[in-house]
């Protein structure tokens, strides 16, 4: 069985601008989490639970799929 | 980027540890050399040490609480201490095993308590090290 490598990106920081360049405090303070989470999340050195995660694409009213993109590559 | 609450709370507590357990090595250390071993003497030393690290703490909580804003812990927050934890608890189980054996071996109890109060130090700033570093290399 060959696993593929999941590997994620997301679309945070673009989102941020379409919504009226949107900082990443406001963002923090309508996820829950520190404007340093957010910019962890945004950088790729931490991926965020389901929870958050859901919790930002409510935020920019997207699906979480346009939020967070997700490609397999065989190893 | 400036840091959150959290980390900056890391700090603090790594920074009062080190003060702390600089202050108890440095004189316990010349009391084992010059053949002390009572232990209230140890235990004294150590009492002053708590409340220099106590002083310490309130001082740098009250300055970061009045320089930003204040913020709870969040799930990067929570996912880091739980790593980092996971990463040093070897270190005290190590010294509790070596007190243990201290005790089999018939050891004086002042060495005992001392490598028992190291490894407790030790594991601690091995723990906060690593909080800081998972907070700026990721987790």
């Amino acid at each position: 069985m060959s696993i593929e490598q999941v590997v994620i990106r997301n679309e945070i920081r673009t989102l941020r601008t379409r919504a009226n360049e949107m900082s990443q405090q406001d963002l923090a303070d309508r996820v829950g989490v520190s404007r340093q989470t957010i910019n962890a999340i945004e950088t790729a050195k931490y991926f965020p639970s389901l929870e958050v995660a859901f919790r930002i694409a409510k935020v920019f009213e997207e699906p979480i799929d346009r939020v967070f993109v997700c490609a397999f590559k065989r190893r | 980027m400036s840091a959150s609450f959290e980390e900056k709370s890391v700090w603090i507590q790594l920074g009062a540890l080190v003060v702390c357990g600089s202050i108890y090595g440095a004189i316990a250390g010349r009391l084992l050399a010059s053949g002390v071993r009572e232990m209230p003497a140890y235990a004294a030393i150590f009492m002053i040490a708590v409340v220099v690290m106590v002083v310490f703490m309130i001082v740098a909580y009250a300055m970061v609480a009045l320089s930003g804003r204040q913020e709870g812990s969040d799930e990067r927050d929570r996912l880091i201490a739980w790593r980092s934890e996971h990463n040093s608890g070897w270190v005290l189980a190590t010294g509790v095993l070596t007190g243990v054996a201290c005790m089999v071996l018939g050891l004086e109890n002042v060495w005992t308590a001392n490598i028992l109060l190291g490894s407790l130090f030790l594991a601690e700033g091995l723990g906060l090290s690593l909080r800081l570093r998972y907070y700026h290399k990721g987790v």
